[in-house]
């Protein structure tokens, strides 16, 4: 375990050596919530309702995804890619550890590190705007709640592993990286909440493992599940968490048989 | 002899790769696009040797001759497309925890430091991820920086520290754990003349005090001479020689050097037939002539010519092993 703590440490203390680089990348994340916020702010009146979302529900989500984002969508190994292509994935490979504990490690660091700065601008935010947000206090939804984070983290771990072990196979990483991220935005329910989508395109939806990364978790902490649903989620991630690490496993051990270590 | 243990053992070991090849220019990317031709360049065919432990052995070969491929074999990195092989009792491309324990590779042109951190934090990670007890790594540490001198710049973070001083602290990050088995692939690349041999001496005292196996690559036949008694001599993915260093030179090159600076002009028919004459630009001549006959070549030289000075030397080791390739 204690490597383990070692190489979060060393992350925090890599995250703040470019402090400008750090700040105006927070910066970047209060204005991207600055502007959904007041366009959601402006889209719904105070006292009226769209699509079963009233004024203080969707503000709720919106700032509720903007956290969300934060624990779920942060991550310090979305460059596996080039570790893999440049060769630096020798250095994991040639000591006794787990790459893929090191790099959840690095991304728990990452992921902890921006909890406390998106609390932090969000405290500001309410002593600012004062806006009109749900306390969620029904202790079944907040225990469902905090799995289900558990299982987004994980599911977006997978995600970025798979991504970047195409680095075994070819150079160019980084477009399907681009691809997902835009899917992800729009598919996860960070720009919207997924059920103002007509039926069945939604029904589609709840297959998919990209909705439980932000609009599932989201739901359950608004309490705007029932309870038979949650369960159903839980256990489609719980799935999907299981059918990706199998594909990682064969992935990863075919990518080792063919990996050249170049430039190394 | 007696009964010792083999560190290293390698049998018929064969390594390919697939490579495609780009014509120039964004036409050729866009055609690569399409269709690609595939080739199977095969780095290392059917090589086989023994390393007893302890041993420090030089690997020699051009650019491309398979020596970086061996070692990246023979420390796990890659799969062998045939072969058996053995480390430690191990096969490596298992990468099991106590294997992985007891080896280290360091690449002359690659870091393992954490870039933007001072080298002291990839220490502390490496002592955890090893497992290495407290007191053993602030032995290790003590020593290993007294070797190397280099208290002054360990805090400082990576980025800024010049090549000769990164190559130091990356050769302490790579023995924390203190590695029974080590391969060391050009260590002292791009190293100026002074560090190059602190950095030999290190390595020779590091192989003395833990009686450690160890596998050195290099292009300069100076890391090579002052360190490796054994040489293995390695070209288009096949072993051309293998034993002492001294047995080279014996083998291949009978010769003796005769360097002579001559007082007066020398009458040149007097000088056929005493050996092949490598190089002449008065006052110097460069003679080549058999071992056996050397000591009598040069009192006929001292007898009947005017000279300056005389030298006998073996030749150069970078010579005969040129002669060795081009064979």
């Amino acid at each position: 375990m204690k490597k383990y703590y070692q190489i979060m440490k060393n992350t925090w203390d890599e995250m703040v050596t470019y402090r400008l680089n750090f700040s105006m990348w927070r910066f970047r994340n209060v204005l991207q919530l600055l502007t959904m916020y007041f366009l959601w702010y402006s889209v719904i009146p105070s006292n009226k309702s769209i699509f079963g979302y009233s004024h203080s529900l969707i503000l709720t989500y919106i700032l509720g995804t903007s956290i969300l984002s934060s624990v779920v969508l942060s991550s310090r190994s979305y460059d596996i890619g080039d570790v893999i292509n440049k060769g630096e994935l020798s250095n994991f490979l040639l000591k006794p550890i787990n790459f893929f504990y090191y790099l959840f490690a690095k991304d728990i660091g990452d992921k902890a590190m921006n909890i406390v700065f998106s609390f932090g601008e969000l405290f500001l935010l309410f002593i600012l705007l004062r806006p009109p947000f749900l306390i969620q206090t029904n202790p079944f939804y907040l225990v469902a709640f905090l799995i289900a984070i558990c299982i987004a983290v994980i599911l977006f771990f997978f995600f970025n592993l798979l991504l970047g072990f195409i680095g075994f196979w070819s150079p160019e990483t980084w477009a399907p990286r681009f691809i997902f991220t835009i899917l992800i935005s729009f598919f996860a329910g960070g720009l919207f909440p997924l059920d103002i989508l007509p039926a069945p395109i939604f029904a589609l939806f709840k297959v998919i493992p990209l909705t439980y990364l932000l609009y599932f978790p989201l739901k359950i902490y608004l309490g705007q599940v029932q309870f038979v649903e949650i369960i159903t989620g839980l256990i489609i991630s719980t799935l999907w968490i299981f059918g990706m690490y199998k594909i990682i496993e064969a992935v990863w051990l075919k990518g080792l048989k063919v990996y050249t270590a170049q430039g190394m | 002899m007696g009964l010792v243990m083999a560190a290293i053992s390698v049998s018929h070991l064969s390594k390919n790769y697939q490579t495609f090849q780009k014509d120039p220019g964004l036409v050729g990317s866009i055609k690569s696009l399409f269709s690609r031709k595939y080739e199977t360049v095969k780095a290392v065919s059917d090589i086989s040797f023994k390393i007893n432990e302890g041993e420090l052995v030089g690997f020699i070969g051009p650019n491309g001759a398979g020596k970086t491929t061996t070692l990246k074999c023979l420390s796990g990195l890659l799969y062998p497309t045939k072969g058996e092989l053995s480390v430690l009792g191990f096969s490596p491309f298992k990468r099991e925890k106590e294997f992985l324990k007891q080896i280290s590779l360091v690449m002359g042109q690659k870091n393992q430091l954490w870039w933007d951190l001072p080298a002291v934090d990839t220490f502390l990670l490496n002592k955890e991820i090893y497992e290495v007890s407290d007191s053993d790594y602030k032995v290790t540490i003590d020593e290993l920086s007294k070797l190397l001198d280099i208290s002054e710049f360990i805090k400082i973070p990576v980025r800024k520290l010049s090549l000769g001083q990164r190559m130091k602290v990356e050769l302490i990050a790579a023995l924390i754990h203190r590695p029974k088995v080590l391969f060391l692939d050009e260590p002292t690349i791009g190293l100026d003349v002074v560090m190059q041999k602190n950095l030999r001496e290190f390595i020779k005292e590091y192989n003395s005090r833990y009686k450690a196996t160890i596998i050195l690559t290099s292009h300069y036949m100076g890391d090579v001479e002052a360190l490796c008694k054994r040489i293995i001599i390695i070209d288009h993915g096949k072993i051309l020689f293998d034993g002492l260093l001294s047995d080279l030179v014996k083998k291949h090159a009978p010769y003796k050097l005769i360097k002579i600076i001559f007082k007066d002009f020398p009458n040149p028919q007097k000088l056929e037939g005493l050996g092949t004459v490598k190089h002449f630009e008065y006052p110097n001549l460069t003679l080549s002539v058999s071992a056996e006959k050397s000591n009598d070549s040069a009192s006929f030289l001292l007898k009947n010519f005017s000279i300056e000075d005389i030298v006998i030397e073996d030749p150069q080791v970078e010579d005969v092993i040129r002669d060795v390739f081009t064979k």
